[in-house]
């Protein structure tokens, strides 16, 4: 190689996305978020396959979150083959699942919606600005993974995950050893609510019909029915008769409404919003000193539900990871019998569906895999709609970071559905 | 040995890309075939062999501890497909494009991350080789021309791993 060669994007192809805005004597005419989405691909990939190959397989939907894939779709296999897991098996599933929450939001929190409320343009150019920042940010990041690797056995796509439980109980003495640097994470997500509560947020909100999980006795993440801010509560066997996905003919995602066709939002927000009294003590304080407190209908504050949600998974960690003791079999035994069934978990994103039908030899028949990122589509566009009017009157380049700041809000999920973003914005 | 801003002792090669997106693959199945046709890597004391499917900002982690470190990736330029690319850091670097709007972490961005935050950790020496993808649709195959380009791949991992 004698000359200089131009690689204008290396090949990360989790999915990509796209918004046009177009405009018509000065006014919005239409808003098109064009997504590529992966998931539905992986339903076909699954038709035939053996019922335990579907956690490693939808593992590698999404890098940053695999853990909610393998656990709303072990869920609706066992759901599916009346299979019963043990309550130390149920106790590790959360533990992992904390695990995901922290990677996740400190990822979302520190590294991508940052750098849109304190001015800068990436969390590279933040870094030369407030270096111990997003060092904070990335020594939470590392925490949730190194907990991911030691029970999912990898980092990113874990694999110890199958239908009955885990395939092995994780090391206790290399789960113990973590609770000193997850006590570290703990008091730096308090850290991190009380920066974030300074942060400065844009004057929006809107009026969501919000959806999440709900259990009485804990603060839903792992399973539970779906409740709406509607008053509306559903079992996770009743999510399709009530939450609809329609082809939208631009977008290769299925875009989600409701029954009466509104939109709906998932994710922390809703979370925080139907669940805050479940919270974890030491969440609610961190929430009530910074004054937060439900409803809170600004969705650019998911970021303050992320990092109160960091306090609750820290928290719920060190004592899942303190008490952990692997007792009994780390996979129940059971027989292969058809059947059909559905899991929902709570994905740091939001709700995510899984539904399949096993045959008699224990092959997939069907699958359908409803992330949340599709089902917040309609409302992101609705919301986009909301801003244009203002957004379009600033120049081309405030007013494409002012859309592209409103869905990073969001968090939609990088491999799920989006790799950001291509902006047009058409006048005639 | 640590070289002057050295991670550590070890030799690092790592190959990135999602086995699932056809020519994305191309990384982790190069060190495959490296592995097959020039021995294991556990005959090399500190040479330490990783594939990540989508690293992210995960890939400053797997980077800790190296003093070199030879990244292998598919890679999208108007280059002919199966083109070998070989990037030293340096040249890396001009490759952060589009990180305002980005949403994910390219290794690039990531890299230009690790060394704003923590120079002295990064690996003294970083090479990737970048393989040009043609057809990153779902599927676990190789297009031709990139399976083709393997051996090439291969033999310049040898290279930079024997001449350091």
């Amino acid at each position: 190689m004698n000359q200089d060669i131009h690689i204008p994007a290396l090949a990360r192809v989790e999915g990509e996305g796209a918004l046009t805005i177009r405009l018509k004597d000065g006014a919005v005419d239409e808003i098109l978020l064009n997504i590529y989405e992966p998931p539905r691909f992986f339903e076909g990939f699954l038709h035939g396959r053996y019922f335990q190959d579907v956690p490693d397989f939808t593992a590698r939907i999404c890098g940053i979150c695999p853990v909610a894939y393998q656990m709303s779709s072990v869920q609706a296999l066992e759901a599916a083959m009346q299979v019963t897991i043990t309550p130390e098996i149920r106790l590790l599933r959360r533990l992992f699942y904390c695990a995901e929450y922290i990677e996740s939001h400190a990822l979302h929190v520190y590294l991508l919606q940052a750098p849109d409320l304190v001015g800068h343009e990436s969390a590279i150019t933040l870094a030369a600005d407030a270096p111990d920042l997003v060092k904070r940010g990335l020594r939470l990041k590392k925490i949730g993974n190194e907990l991911l690797r030691t029970i999912g056995g990898r980092s990113i796509h874990p694999v110890n995950t199958c239908v009955g439980g885990f395939y092995h109980w994780p090391d206790a003495g290399a789960i113990h050893d973590l609770v000193p640097e997850l006590e570290w994470a703990r008091q730096a997500s308090i850290e991190t609510v009380r920066w974030a509560a300074g942060l400065n947020y844009p004057d929006f909100e809107q009026d969501y019909e919000f959806v999440s999980l709900n259990r009485i006795e804990e603060y839903a993440i792992y399973d539970g029915d779906i409740l709406s801010s509607s008053g509306k509560r559903i079992t996770p066997a009743e999510f399709e008769k009530h939450y609809l996905e329609t082809q939208v003919e631009r977008s290769n995602a299925l875009h989600s409404h409701t029954l009466g066709n509104g939109t709906y939002f998932v994710g922390p927000l809703a979370r925080f919003n139907l669940n805050y009294k479940k919270l974890r003590t030491m969440a609610r304080e961190s929430a009530r000193e910074i004054g937060f407190k439900p409803p809170v209908h600004n969705p650019y504050k998911g970021l303050l539900a992320r990092a109160i949600e960091l306090v609750h998974t820290t928290d719920l960690a060190i004592e899942l990871a303190g008490s952990y003791q692997p007792q009994g079999a780390s996979h129940v035994e059971f027989d292969v019998i058809p059947g059909e069934g559905c899991g929902v978990s709570e994905a740091p994103r939001g709700v995510l569906y899984h539904r399949y039908i096993v045959d008699e030899q224990g092959l997939i028949r069907f699958a359908r895999i409803t992330p949340p990122t599709a089902q917040n589509f309609a409302q992101m566009e609705a919301d986009l709609w909301a801003i244009a009017p203002t957004a379009i009157k600033l120049p081309q380049e405030e007013a494409s970071l002012a859309f592209e700041h409103l869905l990073r809000s969001y968090d939609p999920c990088i491999s799920c559905s989006v790799h950001f973003l291509e902006l047009r914005i058409e006048k005639r | 040995m640590n070289e002057p801003g050295g991670g550590g002792s070890a030799i690092k090669l790592i190959g990135i890309g999602q086995s699932l997106r056809g020519d994305d693959g191309a990384g982790s199945a190069a060190i495959r075939l490296w592995q097959e046709r020039y021995g294991k890597a556990s005959d090399r004391p500190g040479l330490e062999v990783a594939l990540a499917e989508a690293p992210g900002i995960g890939l400053l982690d797997m980077l800790e501890g190296a003093r070199f470190a030879i990244l292998v990736d598919a890679v999208r330029s108007d280059a002919r497909p199966g083109t070998i690319h070989l990037l030293s850091a340096d040249q890396l670097a001009a490759f952060t494009s589009g990180s305002g709007s980005a949403h994910g972490w390219g290794v690039a961005e990531t890299l230009a991350l690790g060394k704003q935050l923590m120079p002295g950790e990064m690996p003294g020496k970083l090479y990737l080789i970048g393989i040009e993808a043609g057809d990153v649709s779902l599927g676990e195959s190789l297009s031709p021309e990139v399976e083709l380009a393997l051996a090439e791949a291969a033999c310049l991992i040898e290279q930079l791993i024997s001449k350091d």
